[in-house]
């Protein structure tokens, strides 16, 4: 008789130990250090420490797992692959579903890496499980595109239009006040269809940003802090991810939202041209996103922000896109991998970023980049990379 | 004792043993079968225990109200199912009226009216519908349907004097409408499939006695068949609802995403599945992860009640019910 | 009664009286052809006539309504994705955008490797409860098969929840093993009612004369309820493999990346903008159509061949 009933509290015991197991203290949850600000003083020669004084080539076989950004994927899609080719030994999966997507596995410590477009505040960087290092790796920018039928390029808008477009008030396309800015007469009578990002998302803070800006309506709704998720999400129609709005923006005539330019890029899309603090119409362009980029004095990543910026050419919806590493990788070799793979990112990688629609970064960035990667440590708490 | 006897004893113990254990039927055979036992439901205890215990902190933080507060704010940590609580119910409203009559509809045809040809070839190919991964529809969905929807069907229904209560507001494609029929493309099967069976269930003798008092074909069906396979075709709508209200991949490809309670079929909207979808992954570990598992709480319940309260039903009705007989697949 | 309506439709028509297979599909016939019998009835059998035929011709258009989504899912997934697969398209991994000769390799062996994994999970146990309910009858059996029939309602988002909580949580990745452990926790329930109800069929004088005979309980187990049930053991599941396989859901908080599982893919790639990964997708989506489509016929077949042996 008892033959039989042990198996009955064995599974029990068992299913409790599983719950045990997913509830309990985890020992590799240790006490986060407080963030060390990056040091902003460029001592590094373009290229890093890291570049061409290491082999690329990793002795050990390793396999990356990040998360991140969608904004940034056409980027690493073809950085990775092209790193795998000369380091068959490194393989690395990329998840592209979202920057809070990424902060939260990086939070939870499921990932080797992450990326995200706005970087991780104070308060969230106090809640990983190790110190987290952040990283700018690309410049993109955010593209205001439109599927109007007939209208091939030209349309320019700003900041006031623009937030009436995405708040409701202006809501067909041959409206007055449209015509008045947008450069453009015989607008056809079609309903304009704003969609926006249904997930949080780096474009929709920077465009939050520049309409609390520009537009003092914009900011009378919404507040004077750019929110990652999109504050007038009952406007118009939420899509996940750039590759939700982008698909929907080629299948509906009459809509206009707000992708990363890469996407756009591929997509053939056509793009507003936004007017920037100087008073110019800029459309997106390697151009002028690189001009946007090249104000970043003195960046870090608690001062990313480069909405905006008072240059006559530069696109004012650009930012910097930032990958998390932890400062000490319990797994060394993984720790060595990353950053030689990142540090091949911000150096060589930069090439391939001009034909997908990514400027490269400027060499101020690149040298905290380097800095930053410089810092990466041992699991011990040791330099990874002694120079 | 002489050797004889010592060797039949000898014998007799062992021969003991071994009807023991064949009566007992082997030792591993009856662990595992408890084992089994014991983990299924360990696994279903756990299943429960978790999305408990992982809702507790959202729960804890926003009270009871969880349930109907409107607001979802993940910056302010705010967070409330009533909006996607509505928008669940009405997506699978909206389906169920479509499927209830077609489904039915054909459950008879295929019934009561095909020729036995048709009927077998009809009911296999609805079956391989009911196969087909809920990711197609959704990618079918989300591709072809909702541009027709947005530029033909959407401004034709605004158009019908009427109407306009249901369909009113701007037509973008992804609404609430869209993920109705996606919910009725891929529920209609199971209606169709268990209703035709209960229908073909009812037996001869009912039928033939209806048709002998002087009743027309449609007559039988509507007073004698029907009644006849209500609780095969209540079986066949509670799986069916259960079904829609747990559907989420497909419906968050459709929908809209708007954190809004619906003002129109045409308008964009949210359910409890799409929601999770969408917003799980990214969601703030902590107060954000709780808020989404007690989403999942909630579906959980719902999906559950809808499906305890069916088998509830079909117990009510079965007993004493004349005219039941093994149906005829 | 059915000998009074065999003459009458015999006078009719001269059929053979008593045909009892084609009773049901003749009996509207002869409801058709068959003598008006009392004067009330008489006077309202036109309208009540008419009022047939309209519901008739609404049934029939239910049917080509029900009919239709089928036609057009099929046919567009057939049409878009055919001119995407290729033998490349089966044994390249994914590249990125713009890179042509691409493929879904890695997907389609992930998706085996999870569902492989699955199948290892759940099968044994799925027989050995099926076993338990079997020959057990009372309350723990009673529980055990609500719980199983609660279970199979269960959304298949919350069980990729449960499989993250449990799974992904505590090891601190993401695995093919807990895509594989929610797949598991799916197909479970479904398995054991199918295989129950497969077990059912084997009549229990054949087990109780198994036992009769001195076996042990395993062994007639194994020999006369696992042979009598193997037709609806195969079927149901093959079909609850064909279930698992289609989903989406459980993968989501599972899987390392989309790359790794064949439905992941076909949403991610079917939400880009770009032609070439909605060519993917589609090429994906008829891949995993013909395979669903192919298990079921196959779990169909197998059982008809084997109910045939078996007699």
């Amino acid at each position: 008789m008892s033959r039989r009933h042990t198996a009955v509290p064995a599974a029990l015991a068992l299913s409790l130990g599983l719950l045990a197991a997913a509830y309990g203290p985890s020992s590799s949850m240790a006490a986060a250090a407080p963030p060390r600000p990056a040091n902003l003083t460029a001592t590094s020669a373009p290229g890093g420490p890291l570049g061409p004084a290491y082999d690329t080539k990793t002795a050990t076989s390793v396999s990356l797992s990040g998360a991140g950004a969608n904004s940034i994927n056409p980027f690493f899609e073809k950085v990775f692959y092209e790193y795998h080719l000369k380091n068959s030994n490194t393989t690395i999966t990329y998840s592209p579903a979202g920057s809070s997507v990424g902060i939260s596995d990086i939070e939870q410590g499921t990932v080797d890496f992450g990326d995200t477009e706005i970087p991780m505040a104070a308060k969230d960087l106090a809640k990983t499980p190790r110190t987290v290092v952040q990283v700018p790796v690309d410049l993109g920018g955010v593209a205001i595109s439109y599927n109007i039928p007939g209208l091939a390029s030209g349309l320019k808008l700003d900041g006031p239009t623009l937030a009436a477009i995405f708040a409701g008030t202006i809501t067909n396309w041959d409206s007055p006040q449209i015509a008045k800015v947008s450069g453009v007469s015989n607008l056809p009578n079609l309903a304009i269809v704003p969609v926006h990002r249904a997930d949080s998302s780096g474009p929709g803070w920077d465009l939050d940003a520049y309409l609390i800006k520009t537009a003092p309506a914009w900011a009378a709704k919404v507040g004077t802090k750019p929110s990652k998720t999109w504050p007038l999400a009952s406007v118009g129609v939420g899509e996940q991810l750039n590759s939700g709005v982008a698909t929907y923006l080629s299948q509906t005539r009459g809509a206009i939202g707000f992708v990363e330019y890469g996407y756009a890029l591929e997509a053939k899309f056509t793009n507003a041209a936004l007017e920037n603090k100087a008073g110019a119409f800029v459309a997106p362009s390697l151009s002028s996103i690189a001009q946007a980029g090249s104000q970043a004095t003195g960046l870090s990543a608690s001062d990313f922000s480069i909405i905006d910026e008072p240059a006559a050419g530069a696109y004012p919806l650009a930012n910097f896109s930032w990958t998390l590493l932890y400062q000490k990788d319990p797994n060394e070799a993984k720790g060595i991998a990353l950053g030689k793979l990142f540090d091949w990112v911000v150096t060589t990688g930069q090439q391939y970023a001009g034909s997908l629609g990514y400027a490269p970064l400027p060499a101020d960035v690149a040298a905290l980049a380097a800095q930053t990667l410089e810092a990466l440590q041992t699991p011990e708490g040791g330099p990874l990379f002694s120079k | 004792m002489t050797a004889r006897t010592s060797a039949a004893s000898a014998v007799s113990v062992k021969e003991a043993l071994r009807r023991r254990h064949a009566r007992r039927g082997g030792r591993g055979y009856a662990a595992a079968r408890w084992a089994a036992a014991g983990l299924f439901l360990a696994v279903l205890l756990g299943l429960v225990v978790s999305i408990a215990i992982d809702s507790s902190q959202a729960l804890a933080h926003s009270g009871i109200g969880f349930l109907w507060s409107g607001t979802w704010n993940p910056t302010a940590n705010d967070y409330g199912a009533g909006i996607l609580v509505v928008g669940t119910i009405v997506t699978t409203f909206v389906a169920m009226v479509i499927v209830v009559p077609v489904g039915l509809g054909m459950a008879a045809f295929l019934s009561e009216l095909a020729p036995r040809w048709l009927a077998g070839s009809l009911s296999t190919a609805i079956e391989l519908l009911a196969a087909v991964p809920s990711i197609v529809v959704g990618l079918w969905a989300l591709l072809v349907l909702s541009p027709l929807f947005a530029n033909y069907l959407e401004p034709f229904l605004k158009a019908v004097p009427g109407l306009e209560w249901f369909f009113h507001g701007p037509a973008y494609g992804p609404s609430i409408l869209l993920a109705s029929v996606v919910l009725a493309v891929m529920t209609l099967p199971t209606v169709v499939a268990l209703s035709r069976t209960a229908l073909s269930g009812v037996a001869l003798a009912d039928r033939e006695a209806a048709m002998a008092l002087g009743a027309t074909h449609w007559q039988v069906v509507r007073e004698v068949v029907f009644p006849g396979a209500r609780s095969g075709i209540a079986a066949a709508l509670t799986l069916a609802v259960g079904r829609a209200l747990g559907e989420s991949i497909a419906v968050a490809m459709v929908v809209g995403n708007s954190p809004a309670i619906p003002h129109s079929l045409l308008s964009t909207g949210a359910t409890l599945g799409s929601a999770i979808v969408n917003q799980f992954a990214e969601a703030a570990p902590g107060i954000g992860t709780s808020s989404i598992i007690a989403l999942a709480a909630v579906l959980l319940v719902l999906t559950l009640a809808v499906n305890a309260g069916g088998q509830a039903l079909l117990r009510a009705m079965r007993p004493g019910r004349p005219g039941r007989a093994a149906g005829a697949g | 009664m059915s000998s009074v309506l065999g003459t009458v439709r015999a006078a009719d028509s001269g059929a053979d009286a008593g045909d009892d297979p084609e009773a049901r599909w003749s009996w509207a016939a002869g409801a058709r052809r068959r003598p008006v019998i009392h004067a009330a009835a008489r006077r309202t059998l036109g309208r009540r006539r008419r009022a047939g035929r309209l519901v008739q011709a609404l049934c029939v258009l239910c049917a080509a309504i029900g009919l239709a989504p089928l036609v057009a899912l099929v046919y567009y997934t057939a049409e878009r994705g055919l001119g995407g697969l290729s033998i490349g398209f089966l044994t390249h991994a994914p590249v990125p955008v713009g890179i042509p000769g691409g493929g879904i390799s890695t997907a389609i062996v992930g998706s085996a490797e999870i569902v492989g994994l699955a199948l290892v999970m759940a099968i044994p146990v799925g027989l050995m409860a099926a076993l338990f309910l079997h020959e057990r009858r009372g309350h723990l059996a009673g529980a055990i098969r609500f719980g199983a029939d609660l279970l199979t309602g269960v959304p298949s988002i919350v069980i990729g929840i449960f499989a993250y909580a449990l799974v992904v949580r505590p090891l601190h990745h993401f695995s093919d093993l807990a895509a594989a452990f929610a797949l598991a926790v799916l197909m479970l329930p479904i398995m054991i009612r199918a295989d129950e109800e497969a077990m059912r069929t084997v009549a229990t004088d054949l087990w109780e004369a198994g036992v009769a005979l001195g076996a042990r309980r395993s062994r007639v187990a194994r020999s006369v309820v696992l042979r009598g049930a193997l037709p609806g053991l195969v079927t149901g599941n093959l079909l609850a493999v064909s279930r698992g396989v289609g989903e989406t859901a459980p993968l989501l908080f599972t899987v390392a990346a989309p790359s790794f599982a064949m439905t992941l893919l076909i949403y991610t790639e079917g939400t880009e903008p770009f032609p070439a990964a909605q060519q993917t997708a589609w090429s994906t989506a008829l891949l995993l159509l013909l395979f669903v489509l192919v298990l079921s016929g196959v779990a169909r077949l197998v059982a008809w061949h084997l109910t045939r042996r078996a007699r």
